[in-house]
């Protein structure tokens, strides 16, 4: 049983999963904003790293791990729904590429910003988690209290997204302002609000997959979203830009298999292989693995 | 712009602005020289990035990636057959960009533009990682040195500067070889931009519907708009290669993409002007911030001062986006149109 526990590749699956989880989180967030606005969100990265600087300057300041945490998701979810309403909402009946570039542009801004108040040297925010590992007969296992933590906290906000979206009431509404807003509009819904929210709602997301990010024992740093968001977008990508489940379990098989290049052949060739599934992927399902075909009308 | 020219307007125009471009270079120091060098370099790029942006609808945030492809393809084939001509090179590494242009291009062809800038940026971001696994051969972090092109003896007799001045010579030779290149790119774009594969793209970018309707076969001149930018940037790569003397992973970031974005938006997307001024933006763009800083009174080595660039850039590049989304290049045009309202309003 503990030849099982530290075995080579249960190991690898459950490093896989720690970082899995977290790309999950990115893609689903990405998701999210896609479905309510039709908009990659290029600034995903930044903005997360952002909040979580603010939660850090918290705990400078003497405040504890949980309460800075909570200040975190707050305010993701202000910072979020203010970015929709005063930088997206004029971009909304632009060509496709004006936004794409408004957002790229909103990620130099931000991490320029991020490192002049904040630098470049990594901060070490701790977690109430010991990152050490597991023993098993005395040799250490894959899973820390911390990296159980981690996991946990990325899947309960998956299930809180889940269960907001599928079984209220404003999830519905929520729903119906991004499939058929001048429908819902006519029903009451008052669609540009909800369209913020659903902004606000990713930027929550976001930031607790910033915090997961921040308390690794690598540390945090302003550029510590790029490397994720972009295995998050070729989560998001294989899984479709539509569907929060396909996100979520792309970005955990993306997590394993990045696990295993890193152990079994060379980390420097990781990203590369992501982009070249994603080709192939696209090419024989451009609508991602986890959507319906749906015919462009002509 | 270049819409209602023919083909001898083109080459005179063409020919005009590369004999302007190179009598400048006779009045500018070495230091500036070197800088121009390199600016035509970035306008090479930016030029196959506006290309793709301005006349095809779509945008990459991996041009880096095509201009590592470029430089890289350069500085191998000199280490191994350092007396090659320059035109054999640049065509080398030009097709190794377009081939790997094809490769992105094949899914962008199905795909709608959020994917692909999302998968250019993947590929702008794996590509550095690779020279370090690659083996001694691809140089590791350290890159690949090569020799820059240096002023022959005629040339140095033209120019009249004594050995003391063998650098800045060295730095003007430089600049008017990129010049020259720069001046066949653009050529060949306006070109293209006044055939009917350019009329078909400009139908595909207004209109993907009414494109596919009238017979073109959508995804074909999407993949070749592809494969022409990545080449033009390929070529760019090329050049960044001899005029830099040097290639490494840290020459092609991924944030380089997101600058070339930048310059090419402030320059004036889809058109051949704003790539010189968005290849000039991007040498001088230090220069600029430095300036700035100096008259607003921002200490540069503090820690606002040394990230005030980016600051700087990207804000601009939102503003431009949401206000102006022509560039630099609109802006002239429109200070143009109001010269000549005023002037005609004088006249009468």
């Amino acid at each position: 049983m503990n030849g099982f526990l530290t075995n080579r590749i249960l190991s690898d699956v459950l490093y896989g999963i720690t970082n899995g989880v977290t790309i999950g989180l990115v893609a689903l967030c990405l998701v999210l904003i896609w479905r309510s606005t039709h908009i990659l969100n290029f600034a995903q990265g930044p903005m997360a790293m952002f909040v979580t600087y603010i939660g850090l300057t918290q705990m400078d300041h003497g405040l504890g791990f949980w309460p800075a945490a909570l200040i975190c998701v707050v305010v993701g979810f202000v910072f979020s729904g203010l970015t929709e309403r005063l930088i997206v909402r004029p971009l909304y009946s632009k060509a496709e590429i004006n936004p794409i570039v408004v957002m790229v542009g909103f990620f130099t801004v931000l991490e320029a910003v991020a490192t002049a108040i904040w630098t470049n040297i990594p901060r070490y925010p701790v977690a109430p988690f010991s990152s050490i590992n597991f023993q098993a007969g005395g040799n250490p296992t894959a899973l820390s209290p911390l990296a159980v933590f981690q996991i946990v906290l990325a899947v309960g906000a998956m299930a809180l997204v889940t269960v907001l979206f599928n079984y209220t009431k404003l999830g519905l509404q929520l729903r119906a302002s991004a499939l058929a807003p001048e429908v819902a509009k006519l029903l009451g819904v008052r669609v540009n609000r909800l369209l913020t929210l659903g902004w606000s709602i990713a930027g929550v997301v976001g930031a607790v997959a910033a915090v997961v990010v921040a308390i690794n024992p690598s540390g945090m740093s302003p550029s510590m979203m790029d490397g994720i968001f972009i295995l998050g977008f070729v989560a998001a990508a294989i899984g479709g830009l539509e569907s929060p489940l396909g996100a979520l379990v792309a970005g955990v098989s993306l997590g394993i298999l990045m696990q295993f290049i890193n152990d079994y052949w060379n980390s420097n060739y990781a990203d590369l292989i992501a982009v070249l599934i994603l080709i192939v992927v696209l090419m024989i399902r451009p609508q991602g693995l986890f959507t319906k075909n749906t015919a462009r009308r002509v | 712009m270049l819409r209602n020219t023919t083909t001898l307007q083109r080459v005179v125009l063409s020919l005009l602005g590369g004999a302007i471009a190179i009598g400048i270079t006779f009045f500018l120091s070495g230091s500036n020289n070197q800088l121009l060098a390199l600016a035509t370099a970035y306008a090479i790029t930016i030029l196959g990035l506006s290309f793709l942006t301005g006349w095809s609808g779509q945008i990459s945030l991996g041009h880096s990636g095509f201009m590592a492809i470029g430089g890289y393809v350069t500085a191998l084939w000199l280490q191994h057959f350092s007396s090659t001509p320059m035109v054999i090179t640049l065509i080398l590494a030009t097709a190794a960009a377009a081939l790997g242009g094809v490769i992105m291009g094949l899914p962008a062809t199905k795909l709608r533009g959020p994917y692909l800038a999302g998968m250019t940026l993947a590929f702008a971001v794996a590509l550095p990682q690779l020279p370090e696994s690659l083996g001694p051969w691809a140089g590791g972090s350290q890159g690949i040195s090569l020799q820059t092109p240096t002023a022959p003896h005629w040339f140095a007799n033209l120019v009249g500067g004594g050995p003391l001045e063998i650098i800045a010579t060295n730095y003007q030779y430089d600049a008017i070889l990129g010049i020259l290149v720069c001046t066949v790119a653009f050529f060949i774009v306006s070109n293209l931009f006044a055939s009917k594969t350019g009329r078909a793209m400009r139908l595909v970018r207004d209109n993907d519907v009414a494109a596919e309707l009238v017979g073109l076969n959508l995804p074909r001149t999407r993949t070749l708009a592809f494969a022409i930018s990545a080449a033009l940037s390929g070529l760019g790569g090329a050049v960044f290669a001899y005029m830099n003397g040097t290639v490494s992973p840290a020459s092609f970031p991924y944030v380089l993409s997101i600058s070339l974005v930048t310059y090419m938006v402030l320059g004036g997307m889809g058109t051949l002007q704003g790539a010189v001024y968005g290849g000039l933006l991007a040498v001088y763009a230090t220069q600029i911030t430095n300036w700035i800083s100096n008259t607003v009174g921002i200490d540069p080595n503090s820690n606002f001062g040394l990230n005030f660039q980016n600051i700087l850039f990207g804000g601009l590049l939102i503003v431009t986006m949401i206000t102006a989304p022509r560039g630099l290049a609109g802006l002239i045009h429109l200070l143009k149109g109001l010269v000549q309202k005023q002037s005609t309003q004088r006249q009468q």
